[in-house]
């Protein structure tokens, strides 16, 4: 149940994107999911940064740099600075750049250290 | 003038209808203020923290204005990019304001202040602030040499409905992030009116006779957000979209190398 509301929260608090410059250079057709490990967290205005190191098929790791919306936003969604912390294992659905670089639009956190994240938006 | 005579309307009780023209608005009934903010029945309570409702692109329905000559060349260029991944001329890129009327469809909260003479709109989007004087009549043509991003706003009621005029605003502005391009003879004709309790709604004309063939109106609304505040919003704090020399955006990624 937990896990079915989480999923239903991520679909509604997926719009809208980006707002602070056109969101030209992302697929908003395309979603895409990444595994890895979180490196840093920008906590900051106009965007909020996620890098994070995917494992690749040679055996090491791409960084992944994922923009989110403000710090505003995020607050409103129920994120916090600490929500997200480096070192944490995270799978992230994110609409991803057209150019094929390693990034994108940030849509949801599917689960944080192998659980699901509870959020708590502003009514 | 204008707030002046309302104001002796207002004390004397002398009835509006033996005005002439839009001062016969004020002796119609009027829904009651909602709450003893401001108290003018012929101006109703509009304050509060406000969100717009609805897509990012400036008609819900993404439709555009019958756009002119060099603007529809300069929107077909910039769409073309937007395919292709790239933003072009997008002034939000670089921290510079959205402006009027881009500002009136960010989806980030403002607050509506009125006092007597004035509707202050405080945005969180840019921090920006819009003065609405009232009962001060618009200029009748847009002054470029003037022109800010913003613009200069005048209001007057009509029958419960704040109209605002906004001209002297800059051509180097984007109605939204798509990249609709609109002249610095841009005159945006708001009609704000409080539908409900919790909704207000804005009926937004752009009259461009450079850009545009014809007037485009679009209706915005807006849904009250009681539990919320406003909070600091500085663009500059850690920019990583900032355009090329072209004055192209792509991606802020971080590029970092494999390991």
């Amino acid at each position: 149940m937990q896990k079915l509301v989480t999923a239903i929260l991520g679909v509604l608090l997926a719009v809208p994107a980006l707002a602070h410059h056109s969101f030209a250079m992302y697929d908003s057709s395309r979603q895409v999911t990444i595994e890895g490990v979180v490196k840093e967290v920008q906590w900051t205005n106009p965007h909020v940064w996620i890098e994070v190191m995917v494992p690749n098929a040679a055996g090491g790791n791409d960084q992944w740099s994922i923009e989110c919306t403000s710090v505003n936003f995020m607050t409103r969604r129920g994120f916090s600075k600490h929500t997200i912390k480096p070192g944490d294992k995270i799978s992230i659905t994110l609409s991803p750049l057209k150019d094929g670089a390693h990034g994108g639009a940030f849509k949801s956190v599917n689960s944080l250290n192998g659980a699901p994240l509870a959020l708590e938006p502003q009514d | 003038m204008r707030f002046l005579t309302r104001f002796v309307v207002a004390a004397t009780g002398l009835s509006a209808a033996t005005l002439p023209g839009v001062w016969a608005a004020v002796s119609q009934p009027s829904k009651p203020a909602l709450s003893s903010t401001y108290a003018d029945p012929a101006q109703p309570d509009i304050s509060g923290l406000w969100v717009v409702t609805g897509a990012m692109y400036f008609a819900p329905d993404r439709a555009v204005p019958k756009l002119l000559g060099e603007y529809q060349t300069l929107y077909a260029k910039r769409t073309a990019a937007f395919k292709a991944g790239v933003a072009v001329d997008d002034t939000t890129a670089e921290c510079l304001p959205a402006g009027i009327p881009h500002l009136l469809i960010v989806p980030y909260p403002f607050e509506i202040v009125q006092t007597p003479g004035r509707v202050t709109l405080l945005y969180e989007y840019d921090s920006a602030v819009r003065r609405v004087a009232l009962g001060v009549t618009p200029p009748e043509h847009p002054d470029a040499d003037t022109a800010t991003y913003n613009g200069d706003s005048y209001g007057h009621w009509e029958a419960g409905t704040l109209v605002i005029e906004t001209v002297n605003i800059r051509a180097d502005t984007q109605l939204d992030f798509s990249g609709v391009p609109h002249s610095d003879a841009l005159r945006v004709t708001e009609r704000l009116r409080r539908k409900d309790a919790s909704t207000l709604e804005d009926q937004i004309t752009l009259t461009d006779p450079k850009a545009y063939a014809e007037p485009f109106t679009v209706t915005r609304v807006y849904r009250l957000r009681p539990k919320w505040k406003i909070s600091e919003y500085v663009c500059e704090e850690n920019n990583r979209n900032k355009p090329d020399a072209q004055g192209h955006t792509r991606s802020g990624v971080s590029a970092g190398p494999s390991e």
